[in-house]
């Protein structure tokens, strides 16, 4: 699975280049707090929109600068603020993008990209450090070629294919050993899985609907999408269409989720992997849920009744949770209590998602528990 | 799956009043549709006839329980597809005013660790439970009065006799597809579930179809007197009525069987 070909170049520096499948992230050195999180989503194949949401997701005044680039099909989206620029190459033209000129971000989006050069942070920083080779990772970045150029280590990069594969290409073997090493590099990064295997992807189909379609014969409200129609004529049913007043909104889909967050060790005896919502309860229901997001149901004995019949939710945490389990009692009647590690017992209040830890217990009552553990 | 037992009973009606019965259904254990078609000349029939025959391949060609989830959205965007079609057909034959569509309730068991009822939504035909005796309905209807009603504009009780009742917000065919409302009851939670189109339920209200079902002890007695009792109020539309009932269920887990096995063959000496 572990992608063999660089894809880009990259010339040390002090920004953070997170480098995925579907996206490039581009971080100053003052934002480490973000870059793990980031890195989980474009590590596991998030596209443009989900990672410019994770990214602005707590406000631009605290971030200086950063660029995001993400190439879908023909089209190469970029978004970039502070102290960066990019340059894109199509046929005999090129593009330049720069952060530093926009108030709040400068976003193009360039068909038929042939070459890009990103360059972050002040002009020297990157120096005479030569260029390395990278498919996908997490690398402290000053500048970035696409496609990938041979590892010279000085002069103005010809753009060109690199001539072999190279087995592991994370850090070139045979770069000068004078190269300075400021270079986290994970190592034999997994590419993301990106067929989603069973009932746990989210289908292609999921997005919330828009308002519901006229069908039939409309009447009432004029509905909101034109069909075509001739004008409205009673028919012989009673049933009717009509245009919905609220977009049917399914519950937020969750981001990514092709593997499992943590596993779940019962006293009763069962064994839960959670790559998507469990329900337990002593007979859970799962109630409106959407196509792809079928819940696992964990029914637990509970002969006192103490155990509400759907008691607590656990499923794949989003947003700031992301690459974690997070419990949800769904008010039941005689609470949950989670011991994390290191911690004091803890009351769960209805309806407030707790991030699981692993080494976490979850106590629901009757001598039931849970415990949560790396999947 | 074998080990659970269905007895089921299903009726369906035109009605006093209209002159085609556009409802449709399947009772092909494990497999239960009821779909109300609409959408003028003949497209309501034909959409809702649609979802039986899809759901019925289903159900015949090897139904895969621990698949029920998948196989459900699969045929859905099969009937989606094939109304859709048939409704731009006969936009461009000028043979309908509009797109065909149909409701749909369906229920189905499925297998995750043991035996389980999926439940799917569409539109405005329900699906109820009865468990210790009490009626619930289990489906939210896709209705313009469930909106005007979840936004507290009506009460539930205008919900009925509102003119507005009869028009639903989402649906199978038209030129988008609608999302379906899925739901999952364990076994046990259900001792008696009703799939029916509003011509039963929009004619009789919740206590009848409850007193009919805890008294009705054959499935098959409960449809009928159902869609009677629909046609005795005035049988406006058509009504369709399935009943379900689980009659037996064997537990038999997989972990426990496999530790048996298990403790034999170690018993026997097979097994270090």
């Amino acid at each position: 699975m572990t992608e063999t070909t660089a894809t880009r170049s990259y010339r040390p520096g002090q920004w953070f280049g997170i480098f995925g499948s579907h996206a490039t992230v581009l971080l100053p050195p003052t934002e480490k707090d973000r870059v793990g999180r980031l890195w989980a989503l474009v590590d596991d194949g998030a596209g443009f929109d989900v990672v410019l949401d994770a990214l602005i997701s707590e406000g631009l005044r605290d971030l200086p600068g950063f660029v995001l680039v993400s190439a879908e099909e023909e089209e190469t989206k970029i978004v970039i603020r502070g102290e960066a620029r990019a340059w894109f190459t199509t046929g005999d033209e090129t593009v330049e993008v720069s952060g530093s000129q926009a108030t709040t971000w400068a976003e193009r989006s360039v068909a038929g990209v042939e070459a890009s050069r990103l360059v972050v942070g002040a002009a020297e920083e990157g120096g005479e450090l030569p260029l390395l080779p990278i498919a996908q990772g997490l690398v402290r970045v000053s500048e970035v070629l696409a496609p990938p150029v041979d590892p010279v280590p000085e002069g103005e990069p010809v753009p060109a294919p690199i001539p072999e594969p190279e087995p592991e290409l994370v850090v070139e073997d045979d770069a000068p050993d004078t190269a300075p090493h400021p270079v986290v590099v994970d190592e034999a990064t997994p590419a993301p899985d990106v067929a989603p295997s069973g009932s746990v992807g989210p289908e292609p189909d999921l997005p919330p609907s828009p308002p519901s379609p006229p069908f039939g014969v409309p009447s009432g409200p004029p509905p909101a999408v034109p069909a075509p129609v001739t004008p409205p004529v009673e028919h012989d049913g009673l049933t009717r269409a009509g245009t919905s007043e609220e977009s049917p909104a399914g519950p937020p889909t969750p981001p990514f989720v092709t593997r499992p967050v943590a596993r779940l060790v019962f006293s009763s005896g069962d064994d839960v992997e959670v790559d998507r919502a469990v329900l337990v309860g002593r007979a859970p229901e799962a109630r409106r849920f959407t196509t792809g997001d079928q819940p696992t149901l964990v029914a637990v004995p509970s002969p006192a009744q103490e155990i509400s019949s759907t008691h607590l939710e656990i499923r794949p945490g989003s947003g700031a949770d992301h690459g974690s389990a997070v419990a949800t009692d769904l008010g039941s009647t005689n609470g949950t209590v989670v011991v994390q590690p290191g911690l004091p017992p803890e009351d769960l209040r209805p309806g407030i998602a707790v991030q699981l830890v692993p080494g976490a217990i979850i106590d629901l009552g009757d001598g039931v528990t849970i415990q949560v553990i790396n999947p | 799956m074998r080990q659970v037992e269905l007895h089921h009973g299903a009726r369906s009606d035109v009605g006093l009043v209209r002159e085609v019965n556009e409802d449709s259904f399947l009772a092909s254990p494990p497999v239960f549709v009821v779909a109300d078609g609409m959408g003028g000349h003949d497209g309501g029939d034909v959409a809702s006839r649609i979802v039986v025959e899809e759901f019925a391949r289903l159900a015949d060609d090897g139904y895969e329980p621990g698949r029920g989830g998948d196989l459900v959205a699969a045929t859905l965007r099969e009937c989606q597809r094939r109304i859709a079609e048939y409704g731009e057909q006969q936009i461009a034959e000028r043979q309908a005013r509009g797109y065909a569509g149909t409701t749909l309730a369906a229920a189905l068991l499925v297998d995750d660790g043991g035996p389980q009822w999926l439940l799917v939504n569409l539109g405005d035909s329900r699906i109820y439970r009865l468990i210790d005796d009490r009626l619930e309905q289990v489906s939210v209807d896709h209705s313009l009065v469930q909106e005007l009603v979840d936004a507290g504009t009506i009460s539930s009780e205008d919900a009925a006799t509102h003119p507005e009742r009869h028009v639903i917000t989402r649906a199978l065919g038209g030129p988008d597809p609608a999302e379906a409302d899925y739901f999952l009851l364990p076994l046990p939670a259900v001792e008696r579930l009703l799939l029916c189109s509003d011509g039963v339920s929009g004619m009789i209200d919740d206590d009848a179809i409850a007193a009919v079902l805890r008294d009705a002890e054959d499935p098959r007695d409960a449809a009928d007197q159902l869609v009677e009792r629909a046609l005795a109020a005035g049988g406006r539309d058509n009504a369709t009525a399935v009943v379900v009932d689980v009659v037996g269920w064997a537990d038999v887990a997989d972990y426990d069987s496999d530790r048996q096995r298990l403790s034999l063959e170690q018993k026997l000496g097979a097994l270090p």
